[in-house]
């Protein structure tokens, strides 16, 4: 892997007496896609915020893009881009005007929005005001903004939690296109089968640690249980199900039995999920 | 009807009313402010005159009989602290008597009395001063008495001129004007920060004290050309333009800071808008008090828009110069400093 594009060390905040952020340590390596997963209030969001400049850590330090977050937020945000949870667009005004406040800000010349927004899919309705948009073009357009400054890390909060499988779409694209770019993508979730698509690394935050961090097939690897999972005939003429555990020293054996003795009507292999293993590491769910 | 079904809605929309923290604030508070606002308003102002009064000797009990009547007199030490008084505003009109008062009486001479008048004393009020001294001195010789009156205004003459109701109003209108302004912009910034644009603003290399410049430039230069409109529509600027335009600025500046006080505490357009009324409830006292004269004493001074109201009044009705309230335009700027920084402070503590 290339270098780290954000390191965070020993990383804690606390609002009053509860730890949100419990001395955490992880990197990302440039052009990496990160998965950040946990239930609500687990720590994702506030370690986003102390990634981001948004809030200074308690202790431990955020370094990104070789910039210390704390001592130099503005130096940080200037290369970032950031597509928060929460829909926070000027819905008054156009979405060309939206981008093209952001673009001046950031101090982009010669910015092309419309090019941005047929890039997610909104060409034709830039000039329209944003209220009169659904949600997954809101999102989409959320997405743009966060591109208007060609980030070099692209923060995503829940990118496409509720929306139409077309927009869902139009933004995994997106997040590959960026990453392809040479883009950092700091995606955090918790949707295990989105994170499971998109991401190299998934990192497991719960009650505010880093409960596992490694990518899916590793997770998967040491975490699930691969099954081949059949359905079978019984002499009645109805339906059994039946299971073997893959990677055994007699896995192949009773697989040729179950061929020799049974009548197989389906077979399939199972991996184990990254929402099973995320409750077998932690004891709980993600909701 | 089941009284019970309704009891137990209106006991939940209390709990829910009271459980917003803002109409739960506003409800108590306001009560508490227009309730004091009540009792700050003067109460006997269409039946006293209070003027000041220099007088070698005069009887306790013939001021005290004086005041049933509906006078009452401020007595000074000296005519100069009586000059003083008038010249503050913090009486309207004065009469200073000779210190050989009691002899020219007893000598049947005739009496030189010195009346001195605020200057934005309307000629009706004077007159009215005029007709009270011979009553005064009436009362406190028994007879009538040839008296030789000298009139004198303190600060620039401005009883020369009838003031048409209208123009009474300009300083009214500019206040609310600007005002008005003020919570437009304040329902713009605690709209964004509610719906969270402004903290993708700020995840931006714009900074904190940049967002700060351009909320405050926009506040302040927006209300201040809508002022500055309104009073050169309303013809105010044929006299000392540079003035005018000088104390509506400081006025604009110190309304943004109102602004972003109101920002900080209101949550959507209709808490701006209560918070808002309230500002412009007591920031409009010093302009009708100009509306209805007679009704001014000293506490209205501690109302910011005071300085504005006055400079405004003085130079738009009365041709005032720079040296006539040029104290206006530095209390005006020191409030504007003020309110702007609190503003700032206030609302970057809701900010974080």
């Amino acid at each position: 892997m290339s270098k780290d594009a954000i390191i965070a060390k020993n990383l804690a905040y606390s609002y009053g007496h509860l730890l949100a952020v419990d001395h955490i340590d992880f990197r990302v390596g440039e052009g990496e896609i990160l998965g950040f997963l946990g239930p609500n209030g687990a720590g994702k969001s506030t370690t986003v915020k102390m990634l981001t400049g948004q809030l200074q850590p308690k202790s431990g330090q955020a370094t990104v893009l070789g910039v210390d977050v704390a001592k130099s937020p503005k130096k940080v945000q200037a290369q970032i881009g950031i597509c928060f949870e929460n829909t926070n667009l000027y819905e008054q005004i156009s979405g060309v005007a939206n981008l093209q406040l952001f673009a001046q800000l950031f101090g982009v010349r010669e910015f092309d929005a419309e090019a941005l927004l047929k890039r997610v899919g909104l060409d034709g309705r830039g000039n329209d005001n944003v209220q009169s948009y659904s949600k997954g073009m809101k999102q989409r357009l959320m997405v743009a903004r966060a591109l208007v400054n060609r980030p070099a890390i692209l923060f995503l909060d829940e990118p496409t939690e509720g929306l139409d499988p077309t927009s869902a779409q139009a933004i995994r694209n997106i997040i590959f296109e960026e990453r392809q770019r040479g883009a950092t993508v700091f995606l955090t979730t918790h949707d295990m089968l989105e994170a499971d698509k998109l991401s190299d690394r998934v990192a497991f935050i719960d009650e505010g640690k880093i409960v596992a961090l490694d990518t899916p097939h590793a997770l998967k690897q040491q975490y699930g249980k691969r099954m081949l999972k059949a359905e079978v005939t019984t002499p009645e003429g109805g339906l059994e199900a039946r299971e073997i555990v893959l990677d055994r020293s007699e896995t192949a054996q009773e697989v040729e039995t179950l061929f020799k003795q049974e009548r197989v009507v389906t077979i399939h292999s199972e991996e184990a999920t990254l929402e099973d293993i995320f409750i077998r590491i932690t004891g709980r769910g993600l909701v | 009807m089941n009284w019970h079904m309704i009891r137990t809605l209106m006991l939940k929309d209390i709990k829910l009313y009271f459980s917003n923290r803002f109409f739960a604030l506003i409800t108590v508070l306001g009560l508490l402010a227009y309730i004091g606002i009540y009792f700050l308003m003067p109460l006997t102002v269409d039946e006293t005159i209070e003027m000041g009064l220099y007088i070698p000797e005069i009887p306790t009990a013939l001021t005290e009989l004086l005041a049933d009547e509906g006078v009452v007199f401020l007595r000074a030490e000296s005519e100069e602290a009586l000059k003083v008084a008038v010249l503050a505003d913090d009486i309207s009109a004065g009469y200073a008597f000779p210190n050989d008062l009691a002899q020219r009486v007893a000598a049947g001479e005739k009496i030189p009395v010195n009346v001195y008048f605020a200057s934005n004393i309307p000629q009706e009020f004077k007159e009215i001063y005029i007709v009270v001294l011979d009553e005064f001195v009436y009362a406190i010789t028994g007879q009538t008495l040839d008296i030789d009156v000298t009139e004198e205004v303190l600060g620039p003459d401005m009883s020369g001129e009838q003031i048409p109701p209208r123009k009474r109003m300009v300083p009214l209108l500019t206040v609310v004007v600007l005002m008005m302004e003020t919570m437009g912009l304040a329902n713009l910034i605690s709209t964004e920060i509610e719906t969270g644009t402004l903290q993708a603003l700020m995840i931006t290399p714009l900074s904190v004290e940049g967002l700060f410049v351009s909320k405050g430039l926009f506040g302040t230069i927006f209300a201040f050309l809508q002022a500055a409109l309104l009073i050169a529509v309303t013809g105010g600027l044929g006299r000392h333009p540079l003035l005018i335009l000088l104390a509506l600025l400081f006025g604009a500046a110190m309304v943004t800071g109102v602004g972003f006080l109101m920002a900080s505490v209101g949550k959507d357009m209709l808490s701006v808008l209560a918070w808002g009324v309230l500002a412009i409830l007591v920031l409009v006292i010093p302009s009708m008090v100009l509306m209805f004269p007679g009704g001014t004493t000293g506490w209205i001074k501690a109302i910011p828009s005071y300085y504005l109201v006055n400079t405004i009044n003085q130079v738009v009705n009365f041709g005032a110069s720079w040296a006539d309230v040029g104290i206006n335009l530095i209390a005006l700027l020191a409030f504007a400093i003020g309110f702007m920084a609190l503003g700032v402070v206030v609302l970057r503590r809701k900010l974080r």
